[in-house]
């Protein structure tokens, strides 16, 4: 479909910039931002609430709220196209199709006067426009498939009729209807039980390594991490920190917002210890700093760090840091 | 769904018979003696006894509650005191008149008032927009005896397009639709004005709710995400807004049937008072209070349409 060849990334984000308007002035929510999915890749991206995640992956889906904000710059290339230049028609035929989408709140995400079985048909009809029966009976398979139980008896339930889990299953079987090249998964588990949390990650695995598709799993819990993705994408204030595989972030995690990050999960091998919570806010959006934006709350802070943005720097194979104490510019680790 | 019709419609029975209640005892409570004030002061004590026990209010309280309750029930309301005419005679007579100008103003609100709020709401605070809000800020300020009116000076007087006279003839249906049309552009843009502000506001939530961003996710194209999946969630508090004006204006079309000369409940309901016919009121509450709760049970009706959440409820 698009050309390349098998070893391209079916996703590749290049420099993107995301700006919002406040108080009648547009500031960038995510700035130069880069990173790539490659195929049947699992890329985690990491950080706290307000960083960017949930908007970089509605920028991939063209989903950018308006009037109030927008695509600033960059590139974003989903199977070697520009999403962020393509018209509103072009982007509806790939969105439910090939990229598609699971959001953070299954109570709300789901349309409360449809029924369950026409929502999960409705990509089928729209993008391949099959007959109604046919998309039923797909769409039933589909619920099977994602293990909602008698799932031909609750085909015409309503979403209020279904628990919070049931729920993300049928978002899920929603979102793999038509087998997408993507899958954007946003927090996908943050709403739901503990236990219902391990059966939709696993079920996110079965169905990933069946279907063979790649994802962009955005979370803040660090456990989720290390269950599903392959590589970690670390945001702070709207920029990559840090990028590694997901071995090497947990191992030896460089950037010391990484770092903070690791030391504010409870660890339950531990007898005794007091969580470190990570001093001050995500600075707004209208009052970034100049030079480096985690330099305010920042342990291993100098005075060069203020003064001027750093950069991404390799200090490892497939292992980039955005720091300029640790990872100085021109020296890579052997 | 049945079940849920059979339902409402139980639900509507004690709500009609509490109707009636309050209805009876707020014409008990009216201070003076009804018999007096048909009869008059110079009325003969034989007189005043003989109308009381034909009125019936001669007996005990309890039993004139059931005669009444009764009797309201198999549709007998009395007479009038001032006619001596059954009062549902008076009533079926003007009601055609009075259902026809409440639906078509109705239809022409909910036509009109649509389609323009989703237009608002899909180019909100643009020109657009503005330009609806404005307008139908302006048709909610004007009252209904100036701009029936003014349309009655332009199109019937000027240039002699509509009849002057509303009193249509309901055998000849040219004729009744012809006599409808001022009366119901004067009554319907008053409703449109409404229709479109409540449609818009409940737009602008929608389209802010998770489910129309999955619906987008999915790519389902923007016709029909408003279609499909915004309006029928928008729709659910206009139907509301529909239910009570429709009620509403059973009663309250008085203005504009007196602009345009036309029968209808509200007239009938204006000169019973005039002339203290305390029998007709009773009766004619009654009506109202009937039309209300069906006006009720129609808007429930439409919920369990749209939301398959009313249904279990």
């Amino acid at each position: 479909m698009s050309g390349a060849g098998d070893d391209a990334p079916v996703l590749r984000v290049e420099d993107l910039s995301v700006e919002f308007r406040v108080r009648g002035a547009w500031w960038p929510a995510v700035r130069g931002l880069s990173f790539v999915v490659a195929r049947n890749e699992t890329l985690a991206l990491v950080g706290e609430s307000g960083c960017g995640k949930s908007i970089t992956a509605l920028s991939v889906m063209g989903l950018v709220p308006r009037p109030q904000g927008r695509i600033g710059g960059g590139r974003i290339l989903f199977e070697g196209r520009d999403v962020a230049a393509m018209p509103e028609a072009e982007l509806e035929r790939l969105r439910g199709d090939r990229m598609a989408m699971i959001f953070q709140e299954p109570m709300t995400s789901l349309n409360p006067v449809l029924s369950v079985g026409f929502q999960v048909s409705e990509a089928l009809r729209v993008h391949r426009g099959i007959d109604a029966a046919a998309a039923d009976a797909e769409a039933l398979r589909l619920l099977e498939e994602v293990k909602i139980p008698s799932a031909r008896r609750r085909f015409a339930d309503y979403p209020h009729q279904f628990s919070g889990g049931m729920r993300q299953r049928v978002m899920i079987a929603m979102a793999i209807a038509l087998k997408p090249a993507l899958l954007l998964a946003d927090e996908p588990t943050t709403a739901l039980d503990v236990t219902i949390q391990a059966q939709v990650l696993g079920l996110l695995a079965d169905l990933k390594s069946v279907q063979g598709m790649s994802m962009l799993f955005i979370t803040h819990n660090l456990g989720v991490v290390a269950a599903i993705a392959d590589r970690v994408a670390v945001m702070y204030a709207g920029e990559i920190v840090e990028v590694a595989p997901v071995a090497r972030i947990f191992s030896a995690p460089v950037h010391p917002y990484t770092e903070a990050l690791f030391r504010a999960i409870p660890r339950i091998d531990r007898a005794e210890q007091s969580l470190d919570a990570i001093g001050g806010q995500v600075p707004p959006i209208d009052r970034m700093p100049q030079g480096c934006r985690f330099a305010p709350r920042c342990p291993a802070r100098r005075a060069s760090c203020e003064a001027s943005a750093q950069a991404l720097v390799e200090v490892a194979p497939g292992h980039e840091v955005r720091c300029g104490v640790r990872a100085p510019a021109g020296a890579m680790a052997a | 769904m049945l079940w849920y019709v059979a339902k409402r419609l139980l639900a509507a029975m004690p709500t009609l018979v509490a109707v009636l209640t309050v209805v009876f005892v707020i014409v008990r409570i009216i201070p003076g003696d009804p018999a007096l004030t048909v009869l008059g002061d110079q009325a003969t004590p034989q007189a005043l006894a003989a109308l009381r026990e034909k009125l019936g209010i001669d007996k005990p309280l309890l039993a004139q509650y059931l005669d009444f309750i009764s009797a309201a029930l198999t549709g007998d309301l009395g007479r009038s005191l001032v006619s001596g005419r059954p009062v549902i005679n008076e009533v079926v007579a003007v009601l055609p008149h009075t259902l026809d100008l409440t639906i078509s103003s109705l239809v022409l609100g909910t036509v009109l008032g649509v389609p323009l709020g989703v237009w608002a709401a899909l180019r909100r605070n643009r020109l657009a927009d503005y330009v609806i809000r404005i307008v139908s800020l302006v048709g909610l300020s004007f009252p209904v005896f100036v701009s029936g009116i003014f349309l009655l000076m332009v199109f019937a007087l000027h240039y002699r397009l509509f009849p002057v006279i509303g009193t249509a003839n309901l055998s000849d249906l040219g004729d009744r639709t012809w006599k409808l049309v001022l009366p119901t552009i004067t009554l319907g843009l008053v409703m449109v004005a409404y229709i479109t502000r409540v449609t818009r506001s409940a737009m602008l939530q929608v389209l802010s709710e998770d489910y129309v961003r999955t619906a987008r996710a999915k790519g389902v194209p923007a016709r029909l995400v408003i279609r499909r999946h915004a309006l029928r969630n928008a729709l659910i508090p206009v139907v509301t807004v529909v239910g009570l004006y429709l009620g509403i204006n059973i009663g309250n079309s008085v203005l504009t049937e007196i602009v345009f000369n036309r029968p209808g409940l509200g007239k009938v309901i204006v000169t019973a008072l005039n002339q203290r016919d305390y029998a007709m009121l009773q009766g004619l509450m009654v009506i109202y209070c009937f039309l209300i709760v069906v006006t009720n049970l129609l808007t429930d009706l439409a919920y369990g349409l749209i939301d398959p959440r009313v249904k279990q409820a």
